[in-house]
């Protein structure tokens, strides 16, 4: 096994975790038991802490290539905006989440709102994650 | 920490693209490098690769730009329609990131 490989699968585990807590975190937030503030809001915390994850690991599977390689991966078209999508999710995700852990005072539909939300944007991120794999 | 820097600082040092390029080869039977082809006709280009450690699979580029990914590794592409000129045609190996690894094979044609 080389080293960039095995560079490669280690930033590989920190995305797929962070892509577990993004998607993952607020689905059990939501479904499928009643929507619960108090439960919620530690795995908002697993959220907050995924999408940071997820774009620190992004940015390392560039910085990774550029390191061993001396270039960026070679990406063009779709996988140019799939990557946009997956930054703008990434940012959203993460402003919305500080934004729910910091006003504890919402009411509970809007705190339904913004897991809902959190879960659209972890989706999108997540399908175009696979656009931007295949098809680069 | 310490340890860890130097597996780091070993890992880039060992990760020259030289290294991991000396063992593949890329070859482009059709056209041929310096090939005058005809603007009305379909070129195919036909290519084998053997991309080596770290390679996966290549991109085929056309004047810089990437057209193609190629997956098979020895095979026929049709080619989009060039304009009249002189061009170039490249296929890099990159690794499962999408990143050129320093192997590839360019040829130059003239379109006419």
């Amino acid at each position: 096994m080389d080293w960039q490989s095995l560079g490669y699968a280690a930033i590989q585990v920190a995305h797929n975790f962070g892509a577990v807590s993004v998607v993952g975190g607020p689905l059990f937030a939501l479904w499928p038991t009643p929507f619960d503030r108090k439960r919620a809001r530690p795995i908002a915390w697993l959220v907050f802490a995924g999408w940071i994850v997820q774009i620190v690991s992004g940015a390392a599977f560039g910085a990774a290539s550029y390191v061993w390689f001396g270039h960026f991966p070679d990406i063009h078209g779709i996988a140019v905006a799939a990557l946009l999508v997956k930054i703008a999710c990434a940012v959203a995700g993460l402003v919305l989440t500080a934004y729910h852990l910091a006003n504890r005072r919402e009411g509970a539909g809007d705190a339904r709102r913004i897991w809902r939300s959190l879960l659209a944007l972890g989706a999108t991120a997540l399908i175009a994650a696979a656009f931007l794999r295949w098809l680069s | 920490m310490l340890k860890l820097a130097t597996l780091l600082a070993a890992a880039t040092i060992s990760a020259a693209p030289p290294a991991l390029a000396a063992t593949g080869s890329i070859t482009i039977t059709s056209p041929v490098d310096g090939a005058k082809l005809d603007a009305m006709a379909q070129t195919k280009l036909v290519y084998a690769v053997v991309p080596g450690p770290g390679g996966d699979h290549t991109h085929l580029y056309i004047d810089g730009k990437e057209v193609a990914i190629l997956r098979e590794l020895e095979g026929t592409r049709t080619l989009e329609t060039m304009t009249p000129g002189a061009h170039g045609i490249c296929i890099k190996v990159v690794n499962k990131a999408h990143t050129p690894i320093g192997l590839q094979k360019c040829i130059k044609v003239t379109v006419e």
